[in-house]
């Protein structure tokens, strides 16, 4: 299952996850690295923290009488950032951040339904993106920075072809992946009250090369599947945020985020192996994702200068397409109910905490290419935790 | 970490965390299912790689279907097991890694299974163990079904009838006081023809007789109410039997060419037999040709029994016409074809006047032919690759059963009201490769 709608992970800093996963108007800490390198001028020191949330995701299938069900399996996307001014009153702010804004695992049962799809599909990836802001004026801040993304990619699928004691044969792909991109952000603050936020995430197409694939085949056919690799490209989608803050109150403020990802970027999954066979055929199966709109709002009230609490929600719909729901992502639209709250124990420190309820809505799915219709429905229960310290 | 972890799973233990999919409760509808019984032939029995075995009718597409009846309180389902799983009377066919005699390589073939067979037994009468649910018999024609005595030269009828050398087999197969039946009878009326290539002793049924039997057959079936599905003919000349050999199947090399360009020139000036180098047309015995030969044209078809040794190895098809008996000729397709629509419309009109409704397997395999996708698994009738036909090229597989067993609830479904689930075919065996 994804962690968001696609295979989009959006828990790349715990207030904001609190939050619905909003930020992108209101620079919280140094995670605005993240939502809006814009923001980073607003530390008026460097800032380290880190956090890291557990993911525990389960995917129920229904076809008929059958029933299958997701293996449990805890995911642990994390992120780190560092930035701040390095000098007093400085204009310009740097900043570095490692994070994990895309991936998926879904492991099914071994003899499941769906097996000649997926049996099991992992994606990592992380980046790596130094940063930079400007502040142009006391109003307006801009900030741009550098992505370097690795990543892993597995799949694991039977085939269709039985050996002597009927067991199926199976192929497993595994390759790792590399790709660049951007991360633009612009923050504006008209009045005290009010912040606004736009930004940029550009597209990463994580390539693999030379992926290693085994087959486990009839013996009859096994001059038919030869040592061979494969390489492979997946495209992971620009993403366009805009958002607003408002401070009701001293103590009270809200945020609302719009997320525009171009999700048609992902026409195909496709694998091109280094040799053919008549038997061993290059892949491309139809994906077609459609670009979406999620909408987040979130709440953050400083109870006293030790404690805040924070609350969220948003809506995140699917960018799969009626007809091509695939067992390797079934995704559906989905709800977020969040929240969290940070203590500051010492002057220096803060320690965060946050999670996430997500429930996919019921989805009556079909994925007509290969003729494999069902139901899914999807829950996750997201918890994270984390430190930053204020230097 | 490992803290998280206990959080999570706390946390988890909630009812929210999971998801609590529940499938559909299933319904019989209009139907009753308390004593269903499967009325047909080999199709019906679960035969398959040329024979009967105990895998095969536990894998009939009647097995499958009794699941889901049994689901909406549908009645006990028996089938005339037989004891062993390598098939009877004959052996079963399995794929081997064989050479033929001119092969350098070997290559997947079927084969009889080599070993002992484990049959002791198979012809002992199990009648007393009746009356059962699944009555289909291998081989029989919708004519056999009024035939007095048939029981006594089918082995597989003769083996749960209780009275076969007297009996009708409509008045046996009834035996279980059917509340719901499904039907599907026929293709043995055409069948036979054309596995002879047309030139055995197995004329098809004559369609008077045809349409007599039918509605004898679905007469009694129906005549304390038993409410039914019934299953026309596919369209014989599809299936692998008759499609996996290329008419253009002959493969010659220049040298080769020529040697039998010279050989029929000169023998047989006139006989318009013509080789190239690369792919050819065979040679094969025909009655009306100048010299009782001539080259197979495109659209005629070269039957899967044909040994391949002789054929690819041997002389068949280029010195040698092959013999007529392992060739459909353009005249015999035409009348198999023409046979299967007579008969398709004579169940058709049956079935309306009955208010049974009728599954379009015709339309089905034709669909599969053209190549279906269920579950994952791409299906043709190509032979063995297609995962549809077994290796016999005529019964399905498992799986290909279980695809048949999906149109038949989809059908009762919408005609009786009833909530059944399909199916899911990957849990039966495909083809088992060496």
């Amino acid at each position: 299952m994804a962690f968001a709608a696609g295979y989009q992970i959006n828990l790349q800093g715990l207030r904001q996850l609190a939050m619905g996963g909003s930020g992108t108007a209101i620079a919280w800490d140094a995670s605005t690295i993240f939502y809006n390198p814009g923001g980073l001028s607003e530390l008026d020191h460097i800032q380290a923290q880190a956090s890291m949330i557990a993911v525990m995701p389960t995917t129920e299938f229904v076809q008929g009488s059958y029933t299958a069900s997701t293996q449990s399996q805890v995911f642990t996307p994390f992120n780190v950032y560092v930035g701040g001014p390095v000098a007093y009153k400085s204009r310009v702010n740097w900043g570095i951040g490692i994070y994990t804004p895309f991936g998926t695992g879904v492991k099914w049962e071994e003899n499941w339904a769906g097996r000649y799809m997926v049996t099991n599909i992992q994606l990592k990836t992380v980046f790596f993106q130094p940063t930079a802001s400007f502040r142009i004026n006391d109003y307006v801040s801009v900030g741009a920075g550098f992505i370097y993304a690795m990543g892993n990619m597995q799949l694991n699928r039977n085939l269709p072809l039985q050996n002597q004691n009927l067991l199926d044969g199976k192929a497993d792909l595994n390759g790792d992946a590399h790709g660049i991109g951007y991360n633009l952000g612009v923050q504006v603050k008209p009045s005290y009250r009010v912040t606004l936020g736009v930004n940029y995430r550009s597209r990463v197409n994580m390539k693999v090369n030379q992926g290693n694939v085994q087959f486990t085949v009839p013996n009859a056919l096994t001059n038919q599947f030869p040592l061979t690799s494969f390489s492979s490209e997946l495209p992971l989608p620009s993403v366009t945020s805009i958002g607003i803050g408002y401070k009701l109150t001293d103590e009270l403020t809200i945020q609302g985020d719009f997320n525009f990802t171009a999700w048609s970027a992902y026409e195909n999954l496709s694998f091109d192996y280094a040799q053919n066979t008549s038997l061993l055929q290059d892949t491309r199966e139809e994906r077609n994702y459609q670009n979406t709109l999620s909408f987040r709002l979130g709440g953050h009230l400083e109870v006293s200068d030790k404690v805040a609490l924070m609350i969220g929600g948003a809506w995140d719909p699917s960018p799969v397409r009626d007809g091509i729901v695939t067992p390797d992502l079934p995704d559906a639209n989905r709800w977020l109910a969040t929240g969290g709250i940070t203590y500051k124990p010492a002057e220096k420190l803060t320690l965060m905490a946050a999670v996430e309820y997500v429930s996919s809505l019921k989805r009556d799915s079909r994925y007509d290419a290969a003729g494999f219709n069902g139901m899914y429905k999807t829950t996750a229960l997201n918890p994270g935790i984390g430190l930053s310290f204020d230097f | 970490m490992k803290k998280l972890y206990i959080l999570g799973l706390m946390a988890c233990t909630m009812a929210a965390c999971k998801p609590n999919l529940e499938p559909e409760p299933q319904a019989a509808g209009d139907a009753d299912f308390s004593r269903y019984l499967a009325v047909g032939n080999s199709l019906t029995a679960g035969f398959a790689d040329n024979s009967l075995s105990k895998n095969g009718q536990l894998h009939s597409y009647p097995a499958m279907l009794s699941e889901g009846f049994m689901a909406v309180s549908g009645g006990k389902f028996t089938q005339p097991m037989l004891p062993g799983n390598d098939g009877w009377p004959m052996p079963k066919f399995v794929l081997a890694m064989r050479k033929r005699s001119c092969d350098t390589f070997s290559s997947i073939t079927p084969i009889l299974y080599p070993g002992a067979l484990d049959s002791t037994g198979s012809s002992n009468n199990v009648a007393a163990a009746g009356p059962y649910n699944n009555t289909g018999i291998p081989g029989i024609r919708s004519i056999d079904f009024v035939t007095p005595g048939y029981g006594a030269v089918n082995p597989y009828a003769r083996r749960f009838f209780a009275t076969p050398a007297t009996s009708r087999p409509i008045d046996e197969v009834i035996a279980v006081n059917p509340t719901f039946f499904t039907l599907w009878v026929g293709s043995n009326d055409v069948l036979g023809y054309a596995l002879d290539g047309g030139k055995g002793g197995r004329p098809i049924t004559d369609g008077y007789a045809f349409a007599a039997a039918y509605d004898t057959i679905l007469a009694k079936l129906t005549s304390r109410g038993a409410k039914g599905v019934a299953m026309n003919i596919p369209d014989i000349t599809a299936i692998p039997h008759f499609t996996t050999i290329p008419a253009r199947g002959l493969t010659l090399k220049a040298r080769q060419s020529n040697d039998l360009n010279n050989y029929y020139n000169t023998k047989f000036n006139g006989s318009g037999i013509r080789f190239v180098e690369g792919a050819n047309y065979f040679v094969i015995e025909d009655e009306t040709a100048p010299f009782k030969f001539r080259q197979i044209q495109e659209g005629e078809m070269v039957l899967l029994s044909t040994p391949a040794d002789s054929l690819a190895c041997g002389t068949w098809g280029t010195l040698k016409p092959i013999p007529a008996k392992y060739v459909l000729t353009k005249d015999e397709i035409g009348v198999i074809k023409a046979a299967v629509i007579e008969f398709n419309a004579i169940i058709n009109t049956a079935c309306a006047q009955r208010n049974i409704p009728l599954v379009d397997m015709n339309a089905y395999i034709s669909s599969i032919q053209k190549g279906i996708s269920y579950n994952g698994i791409n299906y043709s009738t190509t032979f063995v690759s297609g995962g549809t036909f077994s290796l016999d090229g005529v019964h399905p597989t498992p799986r290909g059963y279980a695809l048949i067993a999906n149109q038949i609830i989809d059908r009762i479904n919408e005609f009786y009201g009833a909530k059944l689930h399909r199916v899911d075919p990957n849990k039966y065996p495909g083809v088992a490769l060496p």
